[in-house]
């Protein structure tokens, strides 16, 4: 479904009459994987290996400076407009900060209307029961549709975030670190929001994440990066706990045990 | 306090705008046997040099010092915001071209900048008000084009383009509502300068001519009486001592309520 062809990106200085040569520095470097249809991709590396920007490409925010995009054959970049618009309805997005992924001003409903509004004509009676409908399918209420983001909570808000990436039946969701602003707790919950979300829209997800077990919880498949490459590649996430990868090493290996002492235990 | 300073601000724009009913007299007939009368029953508030109602006078000059000063505070306000709305989310090139103009603008005095192009294009209201403009509308369109830039990298930015919203829709749906709250509170500062702006050049001669009576005019022609007379430059002073007041005091409270820095 989803086809990455050797994209590689990197941050620069443009140059300008006061910088004539401009200094760039590649983050991306000959990156290339598949997604199938309904399957979780987990995509692991620490700050800095490129995750969020990788994901950036993904959804179209960014253009590659080489290599390519294709979205059930077709490529992200190259097509223009209206057809870019349609390539995009079936690619959403749910952010890491969940209090910035949303405009302060706006109501849920509104928020989570955004791009129901944007493909379908929608009375304002009939958004107002297709959103009321995503938030309880997020486990909220469709009487917090009024509210707005400073009333909830970080779960909440997350949750909402969901329901917008949700509403128009993607075929991809990418996920940038959608739990690590939270605490335990809703970690977890969200996490099964997602699992059970996945299981009933078949939908796929490009799980970006730093949290080796959040990403054993929920993927399919795993790939770690590591300073802007793609090091490793497996279809079975367990299997990372042995691996004698450098980069994977140390991701399993600053897993926090539950007891100090388990420690040497995890190892 | 907040609640006062808008009823009398709404009270001088009541009276600006109902001037030819309000008025007793007709502020621009001479009646030179009743010239520099004290106050009486039919002249509140005497006449001045030629005979004329100053209560008239000055009834129909918060006509133009306001009409005209909002005039000016709505044009440079939405030519800033749009200008600044977009330098910022444009970027680029345009961007350093529209900032590298706003700042030449804002290094010369504005007083010295207006009447540089009153200069040029001669006296008069109408040249007033576009040289007051083309200087006022920097300070909006630098304002707004920096909180467009931080605006402009939030994440509900970017989640709103991948939900397929154009960059018009975003710009009207995100960023205009964003900027609004701090945009108004700077304008209701901008809304005193402009007043005082407009009353300084009118003072010079530059702005209405006569007999049109205006506030900074009538302290102008007061000028000439006043030791016999001070107070028929007291009286237009007053007024703009007033409206400026307000406006700063509205202003002021605006940004605290909204936590917005000022210039």
């Amino acid at each position: 479904m989803l086809q990455v062809q050797e994209v590689c990106y990197s941050y620069g200085n443009h140059r300008s009459w006061l910088r004539p040569r401009s200094e760039k520095t590649p983050v991306l470097k000959q990156v290339s994987f598949e997604l199938e249809r309904g399957c979780c991709l987990g995509l692991l590396g620490t700050s800095g290996a490129g995750k969020s920007t990788l994901g950036r490409t993904v959804l179209g925010l960014q253009k590659p400076d080489q290599g390519q995009v294709l979205f059930e054959g077709r490529d992200l970049y190259a097509a223009g407009g209206r057809i870019r618009k349609t390539l995009r309805r079936d690619i959403q997005v749910v952010f890491q900060d969940c209090h910035s992924s949303v405009n302060p001003l706006m109501t849920a409903d509104r928020i989570i209307g955004e791009p129901l509004r944007n493909y379908e004509r929608l009375s304002a009676r009939e958004s107002k029961r297709r959103t009321g409908e995503l938030l309880e399918q997020v486990g909220l209420s469709a009487d917090d549709g009024n509210k707005r983001p400073d009333q909830f909570s970080g779960g909440q808000l997350q949750r909402i975030n969901i329901a917008r990436a949700i509403a128009l039946r993607p075929k991809l969701i990418v996920l940038d670190e959608p739990v690590s602003s939270l605490d335990r707790v809703h970690q977890s919950l969200i996490l099964d929001l997602l699992a059970e979300l996945k299981a009933s829209l078949g939908v796929s997800y490009l799980f970006i994440t730093h949290d080796i077990q959040a990403a054993m919880m929920l993927c399919d498949r795993v790939a770690v990066m590591d300073r802007g490459e793609l090091v490793h590649l497996t279809d079975w996430p367990a299997s990372l706990w042995d691996c004698e990868q450098t980069a994977v090493k140390n991701l399993v290996e600053a897993v926090l045990p539950e007891h100090p002492g388990g420690r040497l235990a995890l190892l | 306090m907040i609640a006062v300073c808008a009823g009398v601000i709404l009270l001088f724009f009541l009276v600006a705008i109902f001037a030819p009913w309000i008025a007793p007299h007709d502020p621009v007939k001479v009646d030179l046997v009743h010239k520099l009368d004290g106050p009486s029953a039919q002249h509140w508030l005497g006449t001045d040099h030629l005979g004329r109602d100053n209560l008239s006078r000055l009834i129909y000059g918060a006509r133009v010092s306001l009409g005209f000063a909002f005039l000016i505070f709505l044009s440079s306000l939405v030519l800033g915001t749009l200008v600044g709305a977009l330098s910022g989310y444009v970027g680029g090139r345009l961007d350093n071209l529209i900032m590298r103009v706003c700042e030449g603008i804002m290094a010369f005095p504005n007083l010295v900048l207006v009447l540089g192009i009153v200069g040029i294009f001669g006296p008069g209201l109408m040249q007033v008000l576009l040289a007051l403009m083309m200087v006022q509308w920097v300070y909006y369109a630098r304002i707004c084009r920096n909180m467009v830039v931080s605006l402009k990298e939030r994440p509900f930015i970017a989640a709103a383009r991948v939900s397929g919203s154009s960059s018009w829709q975003i710009i009207r749906r995100h960023i205009i509502p964003n900027v609004q709250r701090p945009i108004v509170v700077m304008a209701t500062l901008e809304m005193g300068w402009a007043i005082m702006d407009i009353s300084a050049l009118s003072f010079l001669g530059l702005g209405i001519q006569p007999p049109n009576a205006e506030w900074g005019a009538m302290i102008h022609e007061g000028t000439s009486h006043i030791r016999s007379h001070p107070e028929l430059m007291i009286y237009p002073g007053i007024l703009i001592l007033i409206v400026v007041m307000t406006f700063n005091i509205v202003g002021e409270a605006l940004s605290e309520r909204y936590g917005v820095a000022k210039r």
